[in-house]
C-alpha cells in the first residue's frame, strides 16, 4: 500500500500517516493481522524523523487500530478487538464535524448523502467487506 | 604491462565519468531535482551532452599524450605509475569541476524558470516495498571474517615458521616486493587490516539495509526498480569483492608461512584477475542500475512532484539531513551510495575502521 504525505501541508505528518493507514485498512489495502514496517524502516523509506512515525504508531495504538508487540512489531487489529468505548470516542470526533456541516448550511439529506458517498467510495475498493 | 593497466583503468574511468549524466536517477540532473515535465528540456539535454563531450574529449587527448610519451621516452616503471596516477586524479578533478559548472547552470535554469512552482510536493513510500528487498542477509559477510580470523589464528600458531622478513606489499604479478622486520604485530598486520575492513563492509551492509528505500511519487515503479536493483547488486558486489580479496591475501599469507608447500603454485594471474572482475563488476552495476529506471514509464499525475530535497544536498553531492534516519542514500551524481552526513552512525561505520587501520599500521 502506497503512503503519500505532503510535508508542506497544515496537517502534521504524523496525522497524515495515521489517516492514510486507517483509510488503507478501510479500503482493504492492508488487512487485520498484517504488520506495519518497523518505525526505523518506515521513517527511513519516507525520509522523515523517527519520532514522527513513532507518534503516528502510538496514536494508532491508542485508538486500538494496531497492537504493538515487542517482537512482531505493529500489527493491525481485527474488528472484533474493538468495544463500545471505541464507538463512543468516534461519536465525540464526529460531533464537531457534523456541527460544522450544519453551520455552513448543509441539510440533513446533504450530510447523509456526503457520509454515504464516502462510505461507498471506501467500500468499493474493499473486496473483503462485500 | 603497467602502462596497459593504467590505460585500461583510465579508459573505464573516462567512460563512466562521461556516461554519469545518463546513468543517474532520471529526475535529478547535475545534482538538481527537476520536475518530471521539464526532464526533456532542450537546455538540460544540451548540458548533459556538453558535459559528456568535454569530459571525454580532453581526457582522451591527455591519455593519447600519455601513451605517446610512454612509448617514445621509455620511462621507468615508477615514472609510468606516477604520471598515470596523476592523470587519473586529474581526470576526476576535471570532471568534478565540470560537474560544478553544470550544477550551477542547472540550478540557475531551475530558478529562472520557476520550475516546480504550483506543483504540490509529496513524499511517498510503499508499505510492502521492504518485502521486495533482495539484499544479501548480513551473516554472509561473516564468511570472509571467519576465514580471516582463521588465518590470524594459524599465523600465531605457526609464528616460528615465519621468515625473518615479512612481506608487506605484493606486485601486480602476485609476488611480494616489499618486506619488514618480523614482529608479532607485523606477522598478523595484513590479515588484521583485512579483518577491520571486513567489519567495515559488514557495517556498511547493515547500514545500507536499514537505510530508506526511496520511492519517487511521480515515477513510482521506475524508482522502485532502481532502488531494489541498486540494493541487491551493490550488496552482492561488495560481498564478492570482500570474499575474493580475502581468499587472495589468505593465500599470500599461507605462502609466507609455507613457501615450500605452495612452491609450485604461483598466484601471478590472481591480482590481474581480481582487477578484471572488479572493473567488469563496476561497469556492469553502473549500466544495470543506470538503465533500471529508464525502461518503464509511469503514468504521472501532472499536479504533483517529488519533495524537493535540494536544500539537503550540499553542492548536489553531499547529503546532510538530520531528520532522515537513513545512514546511506543513493548518490545524486554517480551510481552507488553516499553517506547521510547528518547521521553520526555513518561516520562511525566508515571512519572508525579507517582510523584503527591507520593506528595499527603505525604502531
Amino acid at each position: 500500500m502506497i503512503i503519500r504525505i505532503e510535508p508542506d501541508s497544515d496537517i502534521p505528518i504524523y496525522q497524515q500517516i495515521t489517516n492514510q493507514i486507517i483509510e488503507g485498512i478501510a479500503r482493504g489495502s492492508i488487512q487485520p493481522g498484517d504488520s506495519l514496517p518497523s518505525v526505523r524502516a518506515f521513517a527511513a523509506d519516507l525520509g522523515v524523523n523517527m519520532h514522527t512515525v513513532n507518534k503516528s504508531y502510538h496514536q494508532l495504538e491508542n485508538k486500538g487500530i494496531i497492537r504493538i508487540a515487542p517482537k512482531s512489531g505493529a500489527v493491525i487489529s481485527s474488528p472484533q478487538d474493538f468495544n463500545a468505548s471505541a464507538s463512543d470516542k468516534l461519536k465525540e470526533a464526529f460531533k464537531p464535524l457534523i456541527a460544522e456541516s450544519i453551520v455552513i448550511g448543509m441539510s440533513n439529506e446533504q450530510i447523509q448523502e456526503l457520509v454515504t458517498s464516502i462510505m461507498e467510495d471506501l467500500r468499493k475498493s474493499n473486496k473483503h467487506l462485500k | 604491462m603497467t602502462l596497459a593497466i593504467f590505460l585500461i583503468i583510465a579508459f573505464i574511468l573516462v567512460g563512466i565519468q562521461t556516461a554519469v549524466p545518463f546513468l543517474v536517477k532520471r529526475t535529478v540532473i547535475f545534482g538538481v531535482t527537476v520536475p518530471e515535465k521539464y526532464l526533456k528540456n532542450e537546455t538540460l539535454t544540451s548540458y548533459k551532452k556538453g558535459y559528456a563531450l568535454l569530459v571525454s574529449l580532453l581526457s582522451f587527448v591527455v591519455l593519447a599524450g600519455y601513451l605517446l610519451w610512454a612509448l617514445m621516452n621509455n620511462p621507468s616503471e615508477q615514472q609510468t605509475v606516477l604520471v598515470g596516477t596523476v592523470i587519473q586524479f586529474g581526470i576526476i578533478l576535471y570532471s568534478l569541476t565540470l560537474y560544478f559548472f553544470y550544477h550551477g547552470k542547472t540550478l540557475q535554469l531551475k530558478k529562472n524558470n520557476n520550475w516546480g512552482e504550483g506543483l504540490k510536493q509529496v513524499k511517498i513510500t510503499d508499505l510492502s516495498v521492504r518485502s521486495q528487498d533482495e539484499m544479501l542477509p548480513w551473516y554472509v559477510y561473516l564468511l570472509p571474517i571467519v576465514i580471516t580470523v582463521g588465518v590470524i589464528g594459524y599465523t600465531i600458531l605457526q609464528y616460528d615458521l615465519l621468515p625473518k622478513q615479512i612481506p608487506t606489499h605484493w606486485g601486480i604479478n602476485g609476488e611480494a616486493d616489499a618486506f619488514t622486520e618480523k614482529t608479532p604485530m607485523s606477522a598478523i598486520l595484513m590479515p588484521l587490516t583485512f579483518l577491520i575492513m571486513q567489519f567495515m563492509f559488514l557495517g556498511i551492509h547493515i547500514g545500507t539495509k536499514k537505510s530508506g528505500i526511496k520511492l519517487s511519487a511521480v515515477n513510482t515503479s521506475a524508482s522502485r526498480m532502481r532502488q531494489l536493483t541498486l540494493r541487491k547488486n551493490s550488496s552482492w558486489f561488495m560481498f564478492i569483492i570482500s570474499f575474493l580479496l580475502t581468499v587472495m591475501f589468505s593465500f599470500f599469507q599461507l605462502k609466507t608461512i609455507h613457501p615450500d608447500l605452495f612452491a609450485g603454485i604461483t598466484m601471478a594471474a590472481a591480482p590481474i584477475l581480481f582487477l578484471v572482475i572488479a572493473l567488469a563488476g563496476t561497469i556492469a552495476i553502473a549500466v544495470k542500475v543506470g538503465r533500471s529506471d529508464k525502461l518503464s514509464n509511469d503514468e504521472t499525475e501532472l499536479e504533483i512532484t517529488d519533495f524537493d530535497e535540494d536544500a539537503h544536498w550540499k553542492g548536489g553531492l553531499f547529503y546532510f539531513n538530520r531528520k532522515d534516519p537513513s545512514i546511506f542514500v543513493e548518490k545524486r551524481f554517480g551510481v552507488g551510495w553516499t553517506l547521510n552526513f547528518g547521521n553520526p552512525i555513518g561516520y562511525f561505520i566508515v571512519l572508525v575502521p579507517l582510523v584503527i587501520i591507520l593506528v595499527i599500521s603505525f604502531l
